[in-house]
């Protein structure tokens, strides 16, 4: 069942600025759909038009059919967690949780079984009768997704509720979000700026590049068949290698001097990408073209090698790439590199769409 | 490092030995006044220590009359004193609050024009303006009744200052959470913001407490009723006395009653008080 859609939802300020242009996107129930883009490019908007704190300008957002744009954020059955947790600094761990309850006339008794059920769950049992300044980032984190999980809305909206927390929480934290959702089965949209956050919890992910949505689908999906060089360069990590080239009978002319060999109806200006790990090295005969290594980066498990196509000239494009185990190459020599076909990605240069 | 210089040590205790006993001394000089009878100052010197009169004169002070020509006993102008402070104080408090939240949460016309408007009137104290408030309070018959004593003194653009400035410091998160949660505009206010203000509150309530008591221009202005007269201004009246000699020993017990609200104020909500003013917990 379709759960929540957003259609041709638009966002446009007094002052005439479009932050969102227009967004389509309809999100079945139970799945947990990751809003993910660089700072500015509207994804925080888009989230808070879904819980009614922001008005939607254009376009309808309904949930389980019924039209939202005009309802209050309570009246919305959502709940939301926030990225300083925005919890009510004077209650204890348990009213902050009963607040909403509390609000909605619900029986005490009930109150205190919702509560503890979930505070249970979240293992803040011992924590009820402290007040946030006590807790930990940790600790105040859970008891803002309790707050929210108390109230057994229809959609989950998370805004970038990690980012305080420490990298080794966060990892942590990652991992206990998704596991809860996948138990509760609620609908969740989740926003954030950090695409390993985006590719490990999502089931779907929607890529957000100045308001507009430049592509939506699975992680596996974005990773292997990114539908721009925007969204190529955005997941996955390090990022891919773009470069500019041409696509002309003979193959892709890059930098001048080298040509790859490739048959093509496209011709014209385009946009050659490889994901550093798909770089191989290879010895000089079979090579595609040589890297003039400028740095190394030793992480152990792998090694990120950092340097220049070699061309006459000395002004290549630079590459990354990146080899499983300990290598250490001398900087400034050089490294002969094949890039295998079955995994370049052709991006149009004019329309930024991929070929 | 910690610093170890006894001569410093010494000369900054003796500073504040001296500073303490000069804030003290008139203090002092007014306790042992009001134990000596009334004649004991036409001497020409001023007694520094005890006398025998200190009960009598207290006694009648503060249950029978005030001497001098105020025929009130000082309990009972200490009653007016503290409805009128009280009703300034809350006054105050309730209508800043109101105002500063309507400033600070809600959007509408001309909203930073009425908060400009509310500050200006910090330019205009009662004194500045107190024909024009004299006429108004007059017309509404209102001379001689708590509400005239009170009313033109409870708006406050400091009070409202004060709590839009601690308004701000609310994160806009815990307000949206809020709304998230079903708190309307009141439950907001009362759930939330009220608590949170708390410190301040306090505060403000000493300050303004204590603002509240002194009044003395404003009700010797509108009381010609002895039912309304404050203690402060009474101090006044019992040292305009014709004919005879003023009664000192009976101004100084007065003078200092007078002091003994605010002081229990200050002492009582000391800890809030700083709490209100330097903590920032949000």
């Amino acid at each position: 069942m379709t759960d929540v859609i957003l259609e041709k939802v638009g966002k446009a300020y007094p002052n005439g600025y479009h932050a969102i242009p227009s967004v389509d996107l309809s999100i079945e129930e139970g799945e947990f759909i990751v809003l993910v883009g660089p700072s500015g490019c509207g994804k925080s908007t888009l989230l808070r038009m879904v819980a009614g704190l922001e008005s939607i300008s254009t376009g309808e957002l309904r949930i389980r059919g019924e039209r939202m744009n005009e309802k209050e954020p309570a009246e919305r059955d959502i709940a939301m967690v926030f990225q300083n947790y925005a919890l009510y600094p004077h209650m204890s761990v348990y009213d902050n949780m009963a607040y909403g309850l509390k609000n909605r006339g619900m029986a005490k008794n009930l109150i205190e079984e919702k509560v503890s059920d979930v505070a249970a769950m979240l293992g803040l049992t011992e924590l009820l009768q402290r007040k946030p300044r006590q807790l930990s980032g940790g600790q105040r984190q859970r008891v803002a997704m309790g707050r929210a999980m108390v109230r057994d809305p229809k959609v989950f909206l998370f805004d970038e509720p990690l980012s305080n927390l420490d990298a080794k929480l966060r990892v942590q934290m990652r991992v206990e979000i998704r596991q809860l959702q996948r138990k509760l089965g609620t609908t969740t949209l989740y926003v954030t700026h950090d695409q390993v956050e985006a590719m490990t919890l999502a089931d779907r992910l929607v890529v957000l590049n100045k308001g507009k949505a430049e592509q939506i689908g699975t992680p596996m999906d974005l990773y292997n068949k990114p539908a721009t060089p925007f969204v190529a360069a955005f997941i996955g990590s390090p990022s891919m290698n773009l470069i500019d080239a041409n696509l002309t009978e003979q193959g892709i002319k890059i930098s001048g001097a080298l040509t790859l060999p490739l048959s093509h109806q496209h011709r014209g200006g385009i946009v050659w990408g490889i994901r550093p790990e798909h770089l191989e090295v290879s010895d000089e005969q079979n090579a595609d073209f040589a890297l003039r290594i400028q740095a190394v980066e030793s992480l152990g498990a792998e090694t990120l090698i950092h340097g220049k196509i070699e061309t006459e000239s000395g002004n290549g494009e630079p590459i990354v790439v990146r080899l499983s185990g300990p290598h250490l190459p001398d900087v400034n020599s050089l490294m002969w590199l094949t890039a295998p076909v079955s995994h370049w990605h052709l991006f149009d240069a004019k329309t930024q769409q991929r070929l | 490092m910690i610093e170890n210089r006894p001569w410093l040590t010494f000369a900054s205790h003796a500073t504040l030995l001296t500073g303490i006993a000069l804030v003290a001394l008139p203090v002092w000089m007014a306790l042992v006044a009001s134990t000596h009878p009334a004649s004991a100052f036409g001497v020409g010197h001023i007694p520094l220590w005890f006398g025998d009169a200190g009960a009598e004169t207290w006694g009648t002070v503060l249950f029978e009359k005030a001497g001098n020509g105020v025929d009130t006993p000082v309990w009972f102008m200490m009653l007016n004193s503290l409805i009128m402070a009280l009703g300034i104080t809350f006054g105050k408090i309730a209508i800043s609050l109101l105002s500063a939240y309507a400033i600070v949460f809600f959007r509408f016309p001309f909203r930073n024009l009425c908060f400009w408007i509310i500050f200006m009137t910090l330019m205009l104290p009662v004194e500045v303006r107190i024909v024009p408030t004299y006429e108004v309070v007059a017309n509404l018959d209102l001379l001689n009744s708590y509400t005239g004593l009170t009313l033109p003194l409870i708006a406050s653009a400091t009070a409202t200052f004060l709590f839009r400035q601690c308004f701000l410091s609310i994160p806009g998160e815990l307000v949206e959470a809020a709304r998230m949660d079903g708190a309307g505009p009141w439950r907001f206010f009362f759930d939330i913001l009220l608590p949170l203000s708390r410190t301040n509150i306090a505060a403000l309530f000493v300050i303004l407490f204590i603002y509240g008591w002194n009044q003395y221009l404003w009700p010797l202005l509108i009381t010609t009723d002895d039912a309304y007269y404050t203690l402060v201004m009474s101090i006044k009246r019992m040292l305009s006395v014709t004919d005879g000699d003023i009664a000192w020993n009976q101004i100084m017990a007065t003078t200092l009653l007078a002091m003994l609200p605010p002081v229990a104020v200050v002492i009582g909500m000391q800890k809030l008080f700083v709490k209100g003013l330097v903590d920032s917990e949000k």
